[in-house]
Order: structure tokens, then sequence, then C-alpha cells
């Protein structure tokens, strides 16, 4: 006794389950409308977050290079007496000596180039071992330095090592550096300094000796996802088209750009410069496509946000208003202003119950649908959990403004004639 | 009547101007979602030679190692060697055959003021040009030339015609170029294929070239293997004519039938040659010829990425759920009415008079919300153009596009008011009379 007495006084002891519900019956075809919509939301809001965070991890995995002070420049020759070799010579030699530079390379790869052989690596010879796939860089002895890369283990290349080629010469180099992603996959160990001295096949058949391994230094680009697999042969290729590779000191990009395109151009007029590009640009590029659908996602979960937000509101409002006179009896039969308040709450979280059960199967039934199409893994329980807290407040929320008008209808609206 | 109907709708709407506002602007946002998606799809998959789309086929021959597929799990590479390309060619079994390649070098026009510059120049055979229906401005392509037959001609694209002459008809004159006398014959219109089909190398959106020259002065001048050039064999050489003789593939190869020649005739010439170059030691692996035509060259290249289609889908559920507001809304819009209807029963209107006054109004509701996506479908395609800058030569909202947002926002006004306004009808009169 004492105890029931002591729950009636809590505002929720007095919310009259039973009335409610027989309300929200009366309305079947708007309340159906509107679970139903809060149920897809559900399965839109769960599904469409989780897509968002996968292209964001994508968005956010770096390359292993100093990304913002790296530029590149293309340097064409085109009259019969251009020397590619002494062009790229004397250029780099020019370049590196320049106080804002940090290192120069002429390299067609490079993260985010797009362009870039993929050969297969294994640590026994022979045709019918296991293979490892890697993406071939062709740096010169300045290459770790002009990306930004460290090395962890073993030593660069030195100056005689590297072997000047033309295209078709496919003499492979005794030496090479690989990343540590790849030591791994290779010879299956975590200490880089096992890894230096020991010898390795590529496709089948030319041997080399791992001479250090990098930290990180992501393959130019990706056929299957195995994107930090990176072999380093210690090769220029001598083309008449040569691919520049510049790091300059911090903040000094935009400034360097300038001053060395003017330079190059004035150096040597039997070429021309052409296709400057910084790394941060031609990385846009290529997560265009992500920040474009990470964008478009954002934009029709927020739209749908706010509809669902709409609908609760405006059937919320309709009922305050065709309820005038029934709230004003409640009122003047005893009911206090947060009883009325708790009315259309309860109603609000009776709705979204149902809605959220509803749209728990859909949310994974669209998953099981997008696990099948799009090879997108299983939906986490906790995305569908945040949406969830997410549509509970929306519906909060939306009930907010009619709610506090309901709570104001005075008692004398029971006397008044509708 | 229907005039009655028009006005009583109109005087409705403007009195609950908030809720009809709020109804059309759910059903406007769904199908704005659902139409920017859609078009993307209609665009990018468009047909790009509408009326013979079906009879110009691209070709794949398996010259691949006889231990590694050339695309995995097993398919033949997507372009072909040099000899077959000559020799499926110069064969002239189909209507028009042609093999090309995309390849670059310096253009150094004889006018001082204009500066050379390095050209992306197409070279291929002179059947590409009816078989693609590439239109000319001025001048025409030239005809396939013989095996080993050189001449020094090219086509310039619209813009380079402009960059290099001026825009003036330059056909008849001379252009030196990669080292050599070329002489002009013809200049194309604008002409951008989006899907850019007949050579997906750099993407389906690439950009089309500066020139065009007969393939034989690739080899004759050494010009670079560009687009897709891929190679099994190991230790080629240094020589170009290396290149030449050996299976690396780089050219894609395409031909058009006759309206009278039927896919089986080709594939079995193409089943006869690979057996006959079977017997000279090539093609090691069991034979695998493919020939798509156009639509399924695009589809099997998913021209169309799966995000676009992910985004349609989930905008098709986004417009279920502003449906599904609309309903919700519409129910409270016509159950506000329920006395006025009843005064309308009640002085002799039938419950068919009162259902087409509901539709009408639901209509009006469409017509607006059709108003309201056409707006944001304009934005909405502008934002996609920022997010793919790729996608902008192509992407706008076409007639047939606009009538079926209208189509789509006024069908789905009325489902979404459907029920509701049977339930307006069928409601007795006399108890909202009292």
């Amino acid at each position: 006794m004492n105890v029931k007495s002591h729950l009636n006084r809590l505002p929720f002891a007095r919310i009259a389950f039973r009335p409610m519900v027989s309300s929200l019956l009366r309305q079947k075809y708007a309340f159906t409308m509107l679970v139903l919509q809060i149920a897809l939301t559900l399965a839109v809001i769960s599904n469409g977050l989780f897509i968002v965070s996968q292209r964001l991890d994508i968005l956010q995995r770096p390359s292993g290079i100093d990304e913002p002070n790296i530029f590149v420049l293309t340097s064409s020759g085109f009259t019969e007496n251009f020397n590619p070799k002494a062009s790229i010579q004397s250029d780099l030699a020019q370049l590196r000596q320049m106080p804002n530079i940090i290192n120069a390379v002429a390299t067609y790869s490079f993260p985010y180039s797009g362009s870039s052989d993929w050969d297969e690596l294994q640590t026994v010879a022979g045709s019918d071992q296991n293979t490892v796939p890697a993406a071939s860089y062709k740096l010169d002895e300045h290459g770790i330095d002009a990306l930004g890369v460290s090395l962890i283990a073993g030593e660069n290349f030195t100056p005689n090592e590297v072997l000047w080629q033309t295209e078709s010469n496919s003499t492979f180099p005794s030496v090479v550096l690989i990343t540590s992603s790849l030591a791994t996959d290779l010879f299956n160990t975590v200490d880089w300094s096992s890894v230096v001295g020991r010898t390795l096949y590529i496709n089948a058949t030319h041997s080399a000796v791992v001479k250090g391994i990098v930290k990180q230094l992501q393959a130019p680009w990706s056929p299957e996802g195995l994107i930090e697999n990176s072999v380093i042969y210690p090769r220029v290729i001598v083309r008449n088209s040569s691919r520049y590779l510049i790091r300059t000191q911090p903040t000094l990009l935009q400034h360097t750009i300038a001053t060395t395109e003017r330079y190059l151009s004035m150096s040597n007029q039997q070429r021309m410069i052409r296709k400057v590009e910084t790394i941060e640009t031609m990385r846009q590029q290529v997560y265009g496509p992500d920040i474009a659908a990470v964008t478009i996602l954002l934009v029709v979960m927020t739209a749908l946000t706010i509809i669902a937000a709409m609908g609760i509101a405006g059937l919320t409002s309709f009922n305050v208003l065709m309820r005038h006179k029934q709230i004003g009896i409640r009122r003047a039969l005893g009911a206090n202003k947060i009883d009325i308040l708790n009315q259309f709450f309860t109603e609000n979280i009776i709705q979204t119950t149902c809605g959220i059960f509803i749209g728990c199967i859909l949310a994974v039934g669209l998953n099981i649908f997008l696990v099948s199409q799009y090879a997108l893994p299983k939906l986490p329980l906790s995305y569908i959990i945040s949406a969830i807290i997410c549509l509970y407040v929306l519906g909060i929320l939306a009930t907010l403004k009619p709610a506090l008008k309901a709570m104001n209808i005075s008692p004398a609206a029971a006397t008044r004639s509708q | 009547m229907f005039n009655y109907y028009l006005a009583l709708s109109l005087k409705s709407i403007s009195h609950q101007k908030s809720l009809s506002l709020l109804i059309s602007t759910t059903l406007g946002i769904g199908i704005a979602a659902c139409m920017i998606t859609y078009s993307l799809i209609h665009l990018m998959s468009k047909d790009p030679l509408p009326n013979k789309s079906e009879r110009v086929y691209h070709i794949q021959l398996d010259n691949w190692d006889l231990n590694f597929a050339a695309i995995p799990p097993d398919l033949p590479p997507e372009e072909v060697t040099w000899r077959d390309a000559m020799n499926i060619v110069h064969a002239k079994q189909a209507k028009y055959q042609a093999a090309h390649a995309i390849t670059w070098g310096m253009v150094t026009p004889a006018v001082k003021h204009v500066p050379p510059f390095l050209g992306i120049i197409r070279a291929t055979q002179g059947e590409f040009f009816p078989m693609f229906e590439v239109p000319f401005l001025y001048g025409q392509g030239w005809h396939n030339y013989p095996a080993n037959h050189v001449e020094y001609v090219a086509v310039l694209s619209k813009s380079t015609n402009q960059r290099i002459f001026g825009g003036i008809n330059s056909v008849g004159q001379t252009l030196p170029m990669l080292g050599k006398l070329f002489t002009v014959v013809g200049v194309l219109e604008e002409w951008h294929p989006s899907p850019k089909f007949f050579d997906m190398s750099f993407g389906a959106f690439y950009q089309a070239e500066d020139l065009y020259v007969p393939l034989q002065i690739k080899a004759e001048l050494e010009l670079p293997h560009g687009g897709s050039s891929n190679c099994w064999e190991t230790d080629l050489g240094d020589q170009y004519q290396a290149f030449l003789n050996s299976e690396c593939v780089n050219f894609n190869l395409w031909i058009e039938l006759a309206s009278d020649q039927t896919k089986q005739q080709f594939e079995h010439y193409l089943q006869t040659y690979v057996e006959q170059q079977k017997v000279i030691g090539r093609f090691p692996k069991v034979t695998n010829n493919i020939m798509l035509n156009i639509n399924q060259w695009l589809a099997h290249k998913e021209v169309v990425g799966s995000d676009i289609y992910l985004f349609f889908y989930l905008a098709l559920l986004f417009l279920l759920v502003c449906l599904f507001n609309a309903a919700s809304l519409m129910s409270t819009k016509f159950t506000a009415k329920n006395s006025e209807v009843a005064l309308r029963r009640a002085l002799g209107a039938n419950q068919q008079v009162i259902f087409l006054q509901c539709l009408t109004e639901t209509i009006i509701l469409g017509c607006l919300g059709a108003l309201i996506g056409l707006t944001l479908c304009i934005f909405g395609l502008e934002g996609i153009k920022y997010l793919y800058p790729n996608f902008s030569a192509f992407v706008y909202l076409d007639i047939p596009l606009m009538l079926i947002t209208v189509g789509i926002s006024i069908l789905s006004s009325v489902l979404a008011g459907l029920l509701p306004s049977i339930k307006v009808c069928v409601l007795a009169p006399a108890g909202y009379l009292k």
C-alpha cells in the first residue's frame, strides 16, 4: 500500500498505456505508415553508416610517403638530338642542389600515380612455388628520401648498384628494397633485420638479395586490395618523357613548384615541362569516387532523418489539434501538465519501438543483400544500436514542440465545443 | 465539374498550406533522390550506336601462356597482338573491321605562333570512322590501307583544328609532326563518346584523342605503346619489331557485321583462324574466342560502377520512406476534412464525386512535388558533376527523364493518397453532422 502510493507520485507511474494504445489503433493507417517509415529509416541509416565508415577507413589509410610536400612533373624531349639520359642526370643534379628541395627522383611510379608493373615474388626458385604479388618501383639511391619513406632495417642502394636502362632492357638488379608488409608475407616474420640479406626470386627466374626494409610504401594502384606490398628495384628507365618526383621543404611546396617549373623550362629548350601536379591533387582524383560516395550517403541519410522527423512532428501536431478537447477534459479531471507531456512522449516511444522491431529485420535483410551484391562485410551490431539510439532521440525531439503545445492547453478547453 | 474539383482542391490546399507543402516537399525530395541516381545509370549505360550496336563486336582471342590466364579466372586478354590485328583486318570477313591503339607524339606546327605540343594520337585503320559513325566537319577518313602501306595522313579533332589552324577548313593542309610531314584529310565535329566504349584502357570516361593517324604509322615511326599493353613472354629483346612479332597485346579489335551476316559465321572464321595459328605453334591454350557486341561489352566492363547501383537502391528505399511519410500526412489531411465531406455527402454528393475530388487534390500535390523534385534534381546533378568531374561531360536532365520524374511524382502522390481518399469516401456522414 505504502509502496504503491509512493509509486503513484512518480510521473511515469501515472501513464495509462491502454487508452494510449487504443488511441493509436484508432488511426491504424497513419500509425502503420509511420512505423514502416521508422523501420526503413533504421535499415537505411544503420547500413549507410556502416558503408560510410568503411569508406572512411580507406580514405584515412596512409600511403607511407610525405604527401603534403611532394609534386611531380613530366619533362618531354621532342627534338632529334635530345639526350634523355644526360637531361635526367643534369636535371636531377640541379634539382637536388636547390635549397627548397629535399630530394628528387625520376620515376613513373609513385603512390596514386596509377601506373606500375606487378611482379610475382617467391622465396624458393622454380615455377611451381607459391608466389606473392608486389607492385614494383624503379628508383635510384635518392628514391626513398625523395618519397620520404623511412628505412627500418638494412641499407639504401649505393650509386653503383643503380642500373640505367632503356624501356625494353629487362636485366634485373641484384639487390632490392621491400616493404615491411611484403617482408612479412614472404618470410613470415616481423624481425626485419633477419630478412635483410635473404634472397628472393622475381617472376620465378631472377634472383635478388633484400638489401633493406622500408616501413610503408603503398602500391601505385591496387588490383585486388594488396596495396601494402611493394618492391623497389635500383633502376632508372631512360625515355624521352620522364617524370620527376620532387620533395620540398615543409610549407614551401607552392613556391617551389613555380620556381622549379620556370627553371626547368629555361634550362633546356629541347623539351617541354607538362603535367605539373601535386600528390595531394592526385590523391583527390584517386579517392574521388570514395569521397563522392561518402558525401552522397551522408546527404541521403541526413535528408532521410529530416523527412522522418517531419513525419513524426506532423502527425503529432495533428493529434494535438484533434484531441484539443480531450486534453482539456483530462486536464479538468486532474491530469497535470507532465501527464499530458508523458502521454505524447509515450505514444511516440511506442511508435518508435514498433518501428525498430521491424527495422532490425529490414536492416539485416538489406545487409544480406549488400553482402551478396557488393561483397560488403556483415553489419556489426553496434551500427544497429547506434541507429536505434538516433531514432529514439529523433522521435523525442520531433515530438517536443507539439507535446509542449499540448501541455499548455488550458482545462477550460473542455467546456468549449469544438 | 473538373473546374469545380480544381477550385475546391486549391482552396483546401491553401487552407492547409503548411501540411500540403510538407507532403509535396516530402514527395519531391524522395523523387529527386531517385531521379538523380537513376539519371546517372541511364546516361552511363546509354547505347552509343543505337541503330547498329548489336552488329558491332569487340574481338578477344586467347593467345596467352598455357599456365596463366590473361585475366583471371580464365578470360582472354581484352586486346589483340599486332599480328592478329593485321591478319584479321586484312582477311576482310566483316563489313567493317579496324584495329586501333592509343599513342602519342610531338606535334610541331609550321606556324610560328602555335607552340609544339604533345598530341594524344589514336593510330587506327580507316574503317574505324564509318564503323563508329564518327561525325566529320570537313573532309573524311581514309580506307583501310593494304598491309605495309604507309600514308602520312591525319584526321584532327575539332579542338586540335582550332588550336593549329584556327578552325578553318584545313583539309589538304600539311602538318609537321612526329618528325614527318602529314596531310590533313579530315576534321571531326565535336565527338566525345561517353562511355568511350572502343578503348576503355584509360577509363570509360576519358577524353577524346587530339589526332587520328593510320595504324601502319605506329609501326613505321615506332610510336609508344599507349593504353593497355601486356606481354607474357620474357626477354623479348630491344627491337620495336620484336614487340610487333611477339605475343604482346596492345590493339583493340572491332568489327561490324553486315546486316545479313550472322555472329556464327564470324565466330566460325575466328575458329578456323586460331586453328591455323595453332598449326604454326601459336595459341597454346584451348581456343577461347569472345565476341561481345557494344552493349554486352559495356555490361562486361561494368561501366556503371557498383557504387551508382548502390546509391540507386538506397534512393529507392528513400522514396519508399517518403511515400509512407506522405501517406500518413495525407491521411491526417483528409481526416481533418471529415466534417466538410460529411456536409457535402448530406447535400447529395455521392462517393464517386468525393473520391474524384480527393484524387484531384492528390494529383495537384503530386504536380507540386514534381516541381520541387525537378528543382532539387537540377541542383543535385550539379552536385554530382562537382563530386565526379569525369561525368560532367554527359550529365544533364533530358526530356524523357523530366517526363519520368513528373509521372513518378503524380503516381506516388496518388498511391500515397489512395487509401486515405477511400476512407474519406466510405465514412458515414451522420456522425460528423452533429
